[in-house]
């Protein structure tokens, strides 16, 4: 599947990492390279690429104000956060900004490749720590939710859809340590749909916490 | 003129009313001197002749005549005869109307005039009748008149009563109009006023039993009861025809009247700052001996006993006025100023009234101050009752106030003591946070580091791929750290779960096959980071000897949940513990080590074939939300 990917990365050895890696797939490019955050916001939305590789530590700000924007401007395109540690707590904070994905900075080619394949594919990576602050994450917005509906009727939000059992037993047994594969063997269910139910949750989780920031922004006269 | 006004705000209250009870006194003496009625005749004379079994000889008494200081006391009937004064003809105009004005007789008496009765009060009425506790006053039919007025024969008949100075007075005879006024103005100061006082003292006896009851302050339930006591003495004290059998009258008019006595001694005690000790013997002795006095005195008949109560009763009153004045030397405060001049002018209303009524003082007898200085009195005792009770609000909004204050300044040292505590604890923490890291840093990643530092530096040939292995292996450790600084809440699952990332690589490498049976558990009690690190550490070691030394193809990691435990086994096929296994070993006493300090406790089985090494936490307690 030809992919153009775009760069969001300050440190140059990691930047030749990621064109050596490209490089090894027939069709897949890089669409552009920004070393700092004020130049991806002018370049990266309309270099329009598949795939977006972005560092959160960036020297001149947060990368998760980029994804927030990048994920309404190019809402077609993947966000794969890149991160040295990929420590959870922070890892969550950049899904609700719209990340669909991550991958840890010192993986080997053939795992950056395998991630970005992953996410093209439809699937999303998670740890069980990862999958455990989601569920925990996604309640509180269904608590708060049902809570604002008791207050005012006419939400237009469907409150029983945001988890379906399905995703929820999906997340509890990645949380529980599960792996996909078992997973798929214990709910007899496809590797390749609980990869799509963890990324939908993402998408879930962002666009949530997105309607949650709008509403408490309303509530407070902000908008 | 504004100086004059603050010169006067500085005169103390005391002086003021001292000031006023003076012009009081000044005009009653005015009130209340002697002056005659004019046109009337005073009748000071008497021939008395006792009816009945009695002796019954003439004879001719001055008035007052008193039956109770006759020897023995006089009792039944007495008849009085007058002869009619020489003056009154020259001066009434013939043919006016006449009438005879009584300021005291009694207890009951009839007139007769030139052998006609002209009218009787309550001559014949059942029951205890005293008319002496009023002024009396009789119209002299005109048509029973002689025409010669020297001819006419004035006979007044007494029936008496023991213990009651009955008998007769000097009497008036005159003019019907001068004579009533006289008696309707003596009537005024003798039953108005009284009832009057009646209505002052309930009231006062009202507010301070009522405060007594509020404050349990023992001066207040003395004035109510000096205040109760003095309007059941004044209540009963004109009635003349009371609903009540003479010797219950008798003994409670007296003995109100000595309650108000002692209960007034008890309260100047109290006031005068509990020094007076003998005002307080004085009160409590005349409280208990009055009602076995007064009851002798009742049953006996003898008005000698009253005498001798009432000489005691003004003999306390003298001493405790001494007593007052004794305590004068040490100083006095306002209130009891303000109290000794009250009591003053009191007592000189007493001495006036005795001095004129006993002794013959100049002044009207007929116009008795005690009823209005006992009035003075008793506001004087309510408004220092006043000014006590505000002081005592005043005292009790200033310890208020002191006590806000300090319990305000204590619950900000409180405050103060308890951040210091807080910034301590956070202090603590976070060195005890530091330490564990440093330890973890120093140990894992730091050694790593090193390690690869030196083979970098050994002159012999780099195998990149060892040094790219041992920097994997630095940076897992690292990340394992920061995994246990993540918030997993004692959350088992979860802990594996993460665990399961880092080792997962290993055993696929050795050739390992995982088993997981990990099921949700309740969280384990007092599971943190510092905890998650421990259990981190120890599965290492486990899963390490697996990968290292038992052979074994496949490993099961299982999490179950027993009566208040929570249970994690990871089991191999491997070879089992073998002879070699020492149960001291440094890897096997490092995992009971670091599980003890999580407080758990570790088992080692020998599988047939493999080795299951069993942890063992305490759950936490679940809330009852399940």
């Amino acid at each position: 599947m030809p992919t153009s990917i775009y760069l969001i990365e300050d440190d140059a050895l990691v930047r030749d990492f990621v064109l050596r890696v490209i490089g090894q797939r027939p069709g897949w490019r890089l669409a552009g390279y920004s070393p700092t955050l004020t130049h991806a916001r002018a370049h990266a939305a309309v270099a329009a690429a598949d795939v977006y590789l972005v560092d959160l530590g960036l020297p001149d700000g947060r990368g998760e104000d980029l994804l927030r924007s990048l994920s309404r401007s190019n809402p077609g395109s993947e966000l794969l956060v890149f991160s040295v540690f990929g420590d959870e707590s922070r890892l969550i904070e950049a899904i609700e900004a719209g990340a669909t994905g991550y991958v840890l900075k010192g993986c080997s080619g053939e795992e950056l490749l395998a991630a970005i394949e992953q996410i093209r594919a439809g699937g999303a990576p998670i740890s069980s720590l990862l999958a455990r602050l989601l569920l925990k994450r996604l309640r509180s917005v269904q608590e708060a939710q049902v809570q604002a509906q008791q207050v005012s009727s006419d939400l237009e939000l469907a409150v029983s859809a945001i988890l379906s059992d399905r995703e929820t037993q999906v997340l509890k047994l990645v949380a529980q340590g599960y792996v996909n594969k078992e997973i798929a063997r214990k709910l007899d269910i496809s590797t390749h749909t609980v990869s799509s139910h963890i990324k939908s949750l993402y998408n879930k989780l962002a666009v949530h916490s997105r309607v949650q920031v709008v509403r408490i922004a309303q509530a407070r006269g902000l908008v | 003129m504004r100086g004059l006004l603050r010169a006067l705000e500085r005169v103390e209250a005391w002086v003021w009313v001292c000031l006023l009870l003076g012009v009081l006194l000044v005009g009653l003496v005015r009130v209340s001197m002697p002056r005659p009625v004019p046109g009337a005749a005073l009748i000071e004379w008497a021939t008395v002749t006792r009816l009945g079994g009695a002796p019954q000889e003439a004879r001719r008494v001055k008035l007052p005549h008193v039956w109770d200081d006759e020897d023995p006391p006089w009792q039944g009937e007495a008849r009085y005869e007058v002869s009619w004064p020489p003056g009154l003809a020259a001066q009434a105009s013939p043919g006016a109307p006449l009438s005879v004005y009584f300021p005291r007789i009694g207890a009951r008496y009839r007139v007769l005039l030139n052998g006609a009765l002209v009218d009787a009060a309550y001559w014949e009425t059942p029951g205890y009748v005293d008319t002496s506790v009023v002024p009396q006053v009789m119209n002299l039919p005109t048509h029973l008149l002689k025409p010669n007025p020297l001819d006419n024969r004035l006979v007044i008949e007494v029936r008496g009563q023991l213990l009651r100075k009955s008998g007769l007075s000097p009497f008036s005879v005159g003019p019907r109009d001068a004579l009533e006024s006289r008696f309707e103005h003596v009537y005024v100061w003798q039953v108005h006023a009284a009832w009057m006082v009646v209505a002052c003292s309930t009231l006062v006896a009202l507010l301070a039993g009522l405060i007594w009851r509020q404050s349990g302050e023992r001066s207040f339930g003395f004035l109510a009861a000096a205040s109760v006591a003095w309007a059941v003495r004044l209540g009963l004290s004109p009635l003349v025809h009371p609903p009540l059998s003479f010797e219950l009258w008798f003994y409670l008019h007296k003995l109100s009247y000595s309650f108000y006595c002692g209960f007034i001694y008890l309260f100047l005690w109290d006031l005068f700052g509990h020094r007076g000790g003998r005002l307080r013997w004085l009160g409590i002795s005349v409280l208990w001996i009055a009602p076995v006095w007064l009851a002798i005195t009742t049953f006996s008949d003898n008005y000698n006993l009253y005498r001798i109560w009432t000489a005691w009763l003004a003999v306390v009153a003298l001493t405790a006025l001494s007593l007052m004045f004794h305590r004068a030397r040490w100083g006095l405060d306002q209130n009891q100023r303000l109290l000794l001049v009250a009591g003053l002018v009191t007592v000189i209303c007493g001495g006036r009234d005795f001095g004129v009524i006993q002794l013959g003082w100049r002044g009207d007898a007929d116009l008795r101050w005690m009823p209005l200085g006992s009035l003075v009195f008793m506001l004087t005792l309510a408004s220092v009752m006043v000014q006590r009770m505000g002081s005592y609000v005043l005292q009790i909004h200033q310890l208020n106030q002191e006590l806000e204050h300090r319990v305000r300044d204590k619950e900000a040292e409180l405050r103060a003591a308890f951040d210091r505590l807080r910034e301590a604890e956070r202090r603590q923490v976070l060195e005890d946070e530091r330490r564990r890291l440093t330890r973890d840093m120093h140990d894992g990643l730091g050694s790593q580091l090193v390690q690869t530092l030196n083979l970098v530096r050994s002159n012999g040939p780099v195998d990149a791929r060892v040094v790219t292995a041992m920097l994997h292996h630095a940076l897992e450790e690292l990340r394992m750290t920061l995994d246990s600084l993540e918030p997993l809440e004692g959350d088992l699952p979860a802990i594996l779960g993460t665990l399961r990332r880092r080792i997962g690589p290993a055993l696929d490498a050795a050739g390992v096959e995982l088993d997981w049976q990990v099921e949700e558990v309740p969280p384990i009690e007092g599971l943190e980071s510092r905890g998650v690190m421990q259990l981190f550490r120890c599965l290492q070691e486990v899963f390490a000897n697996i990968v290292q030394h038992a052979r074994a193809r496949r490993v099961e990691v299982r999490t179950w949940h027993e009566s208040g435990h929570v249970l994690l086994s990871v089991a191999d096929d491997g070879v089992g513990l073998g002879a070699g296994f020492r149960d001291g070993g440094r890897g096997v006493s490092n995992i009971r080590v670091r599980a003890a300090a999580i407080g758990a406790t570790v088992r080692f089985h020998d599988g047939l074939p493999g080795t299951r090494v069993e942890f063992r936490f305490r759950a936490a307690p679940q809330a009852d939300t399940a």
